[in-house]
């Protein structure tokens, strides 16, 4: 080869780096996760009918939590599981399961110790305290009566109880919705469906020139429901009274409640699929008002209803506010509304750059965290399509299994890192639930995903640490605020919200590049405060309201 | 006894002249179903009629809450107008659309309108909202007279639509 052609060559190979260079993405992150499910010992596949899914309910998938059930210090993690179907045969009943956290992130299955592997087609897990006793109890939301399990030491006892729709109930979350300081309970429906027609269902639907699963067009929405507790555990039917009824009966999946307003009472938010949002006011006195179209929390910013799953809620823009992102169907954008306050929102999506990230997938559970420990924080947003008949068409960007993403918030921009975010990131499932803790107490926060047809993926934080750390473990407070170098995070208490899961219940910071000590105070749902001064990041601390 | 009946029914058909059956719909049937189509469209107008005083409900409102200089209530009324009211009149909508009725279904083929919207138009809605997200940010009297005008010019077509 002459010289001439040999630089010739190397000029075009130059061109082909650089403009390489210019088109793929180059986004680089701290946030490194790896697949650490099947080290940790999760393995329990979980089943959501039938491979060719030709009924609605086989596409909803189910969640996770991750919760402290036996008061040791560490996360345990409950799985839901739903039914396997051959044709019109049920041929598994799955089982829910229950791993302990033996430390460090490795888990045993305690299942059959504990009495919690209820087997009904299984939706969704709230994690709340109905007694008031300290330990965490569990709502399982069913294709069919939902269960209420009672914590007694570490072990679990179904109890007879009138909470809960006989139905397809999506979700559900513990909060004190008429304030007399104890847990109620609402229960998201979706559609009205027998198991009959699940097992006799066939595809029918024509979508890009394939035939898929027919809804949610078509069938009667199940309406919501709302429980009162009497603080001994007992619920009451208090929907009607309460003004927390469904009126549109719309098709219903994640659940959200958190102080919106800033007025001291805890708000409701549900996602419904197809349909405008709901978003109910607490009026105080067990009251609530529905706020949703005036709001602009229920639909885009166009006013258009979208295809809501799964919600995540908190203060990305640390105002003050917790704010709403809210996950939906494939071919059109996830929807990030900022808290205005007194009860306004506003579709910031495009500002903040979750258009084009999140346009293609079909997104489900998802989070806030900060994963990096910058001081800010970032989203994760798990996806799979519903229908299998996806990965056939050629003209969709998108298949049945979907990569999940990470979103990192730089200089006031939500950035898609994923590619760059470890071999975590590479898993491919049709995930739907997901919950955020520190597994393994280390500091910075570790993911849970369940999957469809496939284990639960557990994606372990090994990300570069950009800052210091801090966690509050205070399970009755309402908020808490670390101040540190002039700067405050505030973290509000978020039962529910990511889709059918739920997280860990203490309040989790990066800080950031701080110096020296933090002051922590923390906000009880009376309004009371508890002043830790001069606090040592990089630890867990606890916080009683009794016990100063 | 009752086959005695049909048997003589039967005869009584065969032996018919054939101008018995005029190859035409009975006229009285024609004028029931004349009279029921006119209940049916005088039932549409009525919804037509209804969804616009739902409309003039919250317009009176959003202008009165305007006039009093309370921009964040004037907001929500005018929400609600750009809605076709709040998520309990879209639960009603819904149910009459699983009912299979579209009140404008040729204008929701074009895009015109959303499913099951009655007055309002997608183009309307929008600039609607973004009136009533304006006046609910509103810091001013000028920013809010800027945000009522925008309103205006989409509802006012709505309220009256011969003029």
């Amino acid at each position: 080869m002459s010289d001439s052609r040999l630089q010739g060559l190397w000029t075009g190979l130059l061109l082909l780096f650089v403009s390489a260079g210019a088109i793929l993405p180059t986004a680089t992150t701290a946030i490194h996760f790896v697949d650490a499910g099947i080290e940790a010992g999760i393995t329990l596949v979980t089943w959501h009918g039938r491979s060719d899914k030709p009924h609605l309910l086989e596409s909803g998938g189910a969640g996770a939590a991750l919760l402290d059930y036996d008061l040791d210090g560490d996360l345990d993690l409950y799985v839901v599981n739903g039914w396997r179907l051959d044709g019109v045969e049920v041929v598994d009943r799955g089982g829910n399961a229950l791993y302990q956290n033996t430390g460090g992130g490795a888990f045993v299955d305690v299942t059959a110790a504990t009495g919690v592997g209820d087997r009904g087609w299984g939706t969704a897990v709230a994690v709340g305290d109905i007694e008031g006793d300290g330990d965490p109890d569990l709502f399982v939301t069913n294709f069919g009566r939902d269960v209420l399990y009672r914590n007694i030491g570490g072990r679990f006892e179904a109890v007879e109880s009138d909470a809960g729709i006989d139905g397809w109930s999506s979700s559900s979350v513990f909060f004190d919705g008429d304030g007399d300081g104890d847990e109620d309970l609402f229960v998201t429906g979706y559609i009205e469906a027998t198991l009959e027609e699940v097992l006799q269902a066939e595809v029918g639907l024509r979508w890009k020139n394939t035939e898929v699963m027919r809804g949610p067009f078509g069938f009667e929405g199940l309406a919501n429901r709302y429980f009162t507790n009497d603080g001994s555990g007992h619920f009451s039917d208090a929907t009607d009274v309460a003004g927390l009824d469904d009126p549109g009966l719309f098709y219903s999946f994640g659940v959200a409640a958190t102080d919106l307003d800033a007025d001291g009472l805890v708000d409701l938010y549900v996602a419904n699929d197809s349909n405008p949002n709901y978003l109910y006011r607490n009026l105080g006195g067990g009251r609530f008002e529905e706020v949703g179209l005036w709001s602009g929390a229920a639909l885009d910013h166009r006013g258009l209803a979208q295809a809501g799953m799964g919600i995540a809620t908190a203060d990305y823009d640390s105002d003050g506010l917790p704010d709403l992102f809210v996950t939906n169907f494939a071919d059109d954008t996830c929807t990030l509304y900022r808290n205005l306050g007194r009860m306004a929102f506003e579709d910031v999506s495009a500002a903040v750059g979750l258009v084009e990230p999140t346009f293609d997938p079909l997104s489900w559970g998802t989070v806030f965290a900060d994963f990096d420990l910058d001081g800010d924080l970032d989203l994760f947003v798990a996806n799979g399509h519903i229908y299998p008949q996806a990965d056939a068409v050629p003209d969709v960007k998108t298949s049945f299994a979907q990569s999940n993403q990470v979103l990192e918030y730089v200089d006031g921009v939500f950035r898609e890192v994923s590619a760059a975010a470890g071999p975590g990131l590479a898993v491919r499932e049709s995930s739907r639930g997901v919950a955020v803790g520190d597994i393994d107490n280390d500091g910075d926060l570790d993911l849970v995903i369940a999957n469809m047809d496939a284990r639960p993926t557990v994606l372990r934080n090994e990300s570069s640490r950009l800052g210091e750390w801090m966690i509050v473990d205070a399970p009755a407070a309402e908020a808490v605020e670390v101040t540190a170098d002039g700067r405050t995070w505030r973290r509000q208490r978020v039962r529910g919200g990511s889709y059918a899961s739920s997280s860990d219940g203490r309040f989790h910071f990066g800080l950031g590049r701080i110096t020296g000590q933090l002051d922590v105070r923390v906000i009880w749902p009376d309004g009371a405060e508890t002043e830790l001064p001069r606090v040592t990041p990089g630890q867990i601390i606890t916080a009683d309201q009794h016990r100063e | 006894m009752r086959k005695l009946s049909v048997a003589a029914l039967a005869l009584a058909v065969l032996c018919m002249p054939a101008w018995a059956f005029a190859q035409e719909s009975p006229a009285a049937m024609v004028g029931t179903y004349d009279a029921l189509a006119d209940a049916i469209l005088a039932l549409k107008q009525a919804e037509s009629d209804f969804v616009r005083s739902l409309l003039v409900h919250h317009f009176d409102a959003a202008h009165m809450h305007h006039e009093q200089g309370r921009p964040e209530e004037a907001a929500r009324d005018m929400a609600l107008f750009a809605n076709e009211g709040d998520n309990a009149v879209a639960g009603v909508r819904k149910r009459l659309l699983d009912g299979g009725h579209h009140h404008n279904a040729a204008g929701e083929a074009a895009g015109i309108y959303e499913p099951g919207y009655v007055i309002v138009t997608r183009a309307a809605k929008e600039s609607m909202l973004a009136a009533a997200a304006a006046m609910r940010q509103a810091g001013n009297e000028e920013a809010a007279q800027a945000a009522w005008h925008d309103f205006m010019e989409a509802a006012s077509s709505l309220l009256h639509p011969e003029e």
